[in-house]
């Protein structure tokens, strides 16, 4: 099918300005359509679920780009076409300077050695026959890593990289927890020393007391290896505290992009503004006095989505606005509305020092949390000397300043 | 007298694998329209503690062993299973994470609720869909007369969690048990089902007891809330005294482990090391101990019981002025519940008595 041009092509501002440097990983109206077919015999071509329908995004050497969206936005379709697990419908993907969309077998696998996912599931995402040792192993010897020898001694230091003892690697995924598994998921990424990695939902299907140490581990391995995430994520907290530029899809389509500080203290688009709104923050005194933006009906099918801007259907902007035609009719390009900052909605402007807007950065105020009582009980940050040695014994607990500090009102 | 009285109740498991200490003794009161949020992770017996009061464990694997459910003066666990079914749904409804496997894929929305208000309310067919039509349009199902003859499977998930709540509150029941009603939704839709949750349990004056992980649904939705860990409930108190105070390293661990959206940007997280504990083992002292910085060396050979911070407190176990109590040899200073470590000088972690920790 012949691909629709659309207005997403070459927008100022889905790449960090700030940096002069070709970027890592260039997606330029990248689109992934997968056909609906009807019938037994013959299968006719009826239509396509659009998944991913014009998006175009740049990644820089070291950072975080953090990509968020509800359930069926098409964020993993992304990541899966960015490794070339799909030949996308039509599009670019430019991976350091190495145009690899139509790229095949051994051009192909020499780029997929620099880059590695990482799954949600670490209970689906590992084989349960295979020892870890032999998980982290298979990238290595699918690339002709090494010897055997080699090999063997690289794998002990993956798993002591990702804070597994190096001994378990004879275990299988089953004798593991889901944290662990995770951090073998980890691993088996890290192996070839990849370039960029995809983690799509890393940390969605652990335990709460379990995530902060994926996250964590995720962030030093970033420091350490100098390495490249797309995060892909449902949990706009999580994505803010890892990411450092994020793009919020719908349907799709990227709806807007921004640092992560800019996108949380002055959001854009509508749709934003009530992802923002309905993520609970665990302060009842802050949760006493937001007001949600509660959006009506479900995410519209892919198959057939609303015409013009695909959010008109449940947009809080256009009811206010007496719903403008305008959004029906046209697509909204991504705009850049302030360096490094665009937004694909023909009334961001509107939304501009909204009420809505403005509500979403009411933790500064907080009273009623564990957090803000750092200036209740006036303690100075603690020095961190005198307790050295007094913390539990596990491998990363290491001394860390006074968090959240913040002023009460 | 309270409209919910849990007292010392034990659940295991019999399993191939061994026994499962699911529920080590847990204690709760609530009062009528009350909102009341039980938190903690996968394992920690705050949906078993929930089954255990409908007696919807799984059989023959699962056997209440010990302690007292008493609802409107009733002492449910004497009650028969025909007894026990009158009560399910017309005094006590429960809603589920999935709603899909708690709807019968074969059966129409209407008849499946129509079967419901008919089985404890004398009414006729045509009363019953009436009424069914009444609470679609209340949970704001769009067009519910046609929706009426759809199955299941053909409502998103939000709309079938929007039924579920719908079927619950049919028979306007004095107790909501909600577990985890919006984990497997999108945020704008656990939003939407919130929402409405929070607004019919005040009209109908329904009590609720909120089962979830997320912090953050419990700040906004609950007056009390009671954290659990490994079958214990190890800190009690009203929410915001709880959010505010923490007291126990367990809550305090979690606070600090989630990302916030209203937190400083580049704010590290502190996560709690280590692994929940493997509930095939009968517990032995504090189960948290092994993940504790704070854990002294009794937290390794008793489990502390839950008593107000300050002991000479009477206890309020119910409403807006719940004292505040904590499971904890060591309770968490204010300072250090900011600091989520101990700040005192010269204190370590208490080795294991027996073994060396690691």
């Amino acid at each position: 099918m012949a691909a629709q041009p659309s207005p997403n092509r070459d927008v100022p501002g889905t790449s960090n300005a700030a940096s002069g440097a070709a970027p890592l990983l260039q997606l330029t109206d990248l689109q992934m359509y997968f056909p609906v077919t009807s019938g037994v015999l013959i299968s006719r071509h009826v239509g396509d679920v659009r998944a991913v329908d014009g998006v175009s995004l740049s990644i820089q050497k070291g950072e975080t780009v953090g990509l968020v969206g509800e359930s069926g936005c098409g964020k993993s379709t992304v990541g899966r076409t960015i490794l070339r697990l799909y030949r996308p419908t039509g599009g670019r993907i430019v991976f350091q300077g190495q145009d690899i969309t139509t790229a095949e077998g051994s051009t192909l696998r020499s780029v997929r050695r620099r880059m590695q996912m990482i799954f949600q599931d670490p209970y689906a995402s590992l084989n349960p026959r295979m020892t870890a040792a032999g998980i982290v192993s298979e990238p290595l010897e699918i690339h002709g890593v090494g010897t055997g020898r080699e090999r063997r001694q690289r794998v002990r230091e993956l798993l002591a990289t990702v804070g597994l003892d190096p001994d378990y690697g004879d275990r299988f995924p089953h004798e593991f927890s889901g944290g662990q598994r995770q951090r073998i998921g980890v691993a088996r990424a890290l192996a070839l020393h990849p370039d960029l990695i995809v983690a799509d939902e890393p940390i969605s299907a652990l335990d709460v007391s379990i995530q902060a140490q994926i996250i964590n581990l995720l962030e030093r391995l970033q420091g350490e290896f100098g390495l490249t995430y797309l995060f892909i994520a449902h949990d706009l907290s999580v994505v803010r505290h890892i990411s450092d530029r994020i793009a919020v899809m719908y349907l799709g389509r990227l709806v807007e992009t921004a640092t992560s500080r800019e996108l949380y203290e002055r959001p854009l688009h509508p749709y934003s503004v009530a992802l923002l709104s309905a993520v609970p923050i665990p302060d009842p005194t802050i949760e006493g006095r937001r007001r949600r933006i509660i959006l009506t009906g479900d995410v519209p099918s892919p198959s057939n989505p609303p015409p013009g801007c695909h959010f008109h259907t449940r947009c809080w902007l256009r009811a206010r606005l007496g719903n403008p035609e305008r959004c029906v009719e046209e697509q909204p390009a991504l705009r850049e509305m302030a360096s490094g900052h665009a937004v694909a909605c023909h009334f961001a402007e509107e939304v501009e020092g909204s009420p809505e807007q403005v509500l979403q950065i009411s933790g500064e105020s907080s009273g009623g949390s564990v957090t803000a009582t750092a200036a209740t009980a006036a303690t100075p940050p603690a020095p961190p000397a005198p307790t050295q040695g007094s913390l539990p014994a596990g491998p990363s607990a290491p001394q860390r300043p006074v968090p959240r500090p913040r002023e009460r009102s | 007298m309270h409209l919910l009285s849990i007292i010392d109740l034990v659940v295991r498991f019999r399993t191939h694998d061994g026994t499962v200490y699911a529920v080590n003794g847990v204690s709760l009161d609530l009062d009528e329209g009350e909102k009341l949020g039980l938190v903690g992770e996968s394992g920690c017996g705050k949906s078993v503690t929930n089954l255990a009061v409908m007696q919807l464990l799984p059989k023959p694997a699962g056997k209440i062993e010990g302690g007292q459910v008493v609802f409107q003066g009733q002492d449910l666990l004497s009650l028969d299973e025909s007894e026990m079914r009158e009560l399910r749904g017309k005094e006590i409804a429960m809603i589920f994470q999935d709603p899909m496997t708690s709807l019968n894929p074969v059966l129409t929305i209407e008849e499946q609720m129509v079967e419901t208000i008919r089985a404890h309310r004398r009414v006729s067919k045509s009363e019953a869909r009436a009424r069914t039509l009444e609470l679609l349009n209340t949970v704001g199902i769009p067009q519910p007369e046609a929706r009426l003859r759809n199955f299941p499977h053909q409502f998103s998930g939000g709309m079938r969690q929007r039924v579920m709540i719908a079927m619950a509150l049919a028979l306007e029941p004095k107790l909501l048990i909600a577990d985890e009603p919006t984990t497997a939704l999108d945020v704008t839709i656990q939003a939407q089902v919130l929402d409405l949750l929070q607004r019919l349990a005040a009209e109908q004056g329904t009590a609720l007891i909120l089962i979830t992980h997320d912090l953050g649904v419990v700040a906004g939705m609950t007056k009390r809330v009671n954290v659990m860990y490994a079958g214990f409930v190890v800190e009690s108190a009203s929410t915001p005294d709880l959010f505010a105070r923490p007291r126990h390293p367990y809550t305090v661990g979690l606070l600090h482990s989630m990302p916030r959206l209203d937190a400083q940007p580049g704010e590290p997280l502190i996560p709690i090391e280590g692994v929940p504990p493997d509930l095939r083992r009968a517990p032995v002292g504090c189960p948290f101990a092994p993940r504790c910085a704070w854990r002294v060396e009794k937290c390794w050979t008793a489990m502390p019981p839950l008593d107000p911070i300050d002991a000479t407190q009477e206890i309020v176990t119910t409403g807006p002025n719940a004292t505040h109590r904590i499971a904890c040899w060591n309770p968490v200073t204010p300072e250090e519940a900011v600091a989520a470590r101990p700040l005192r000088a010269g204190f370590a972690p208490a080795a294991h008595p027996t073994e060396t920790v690691s």
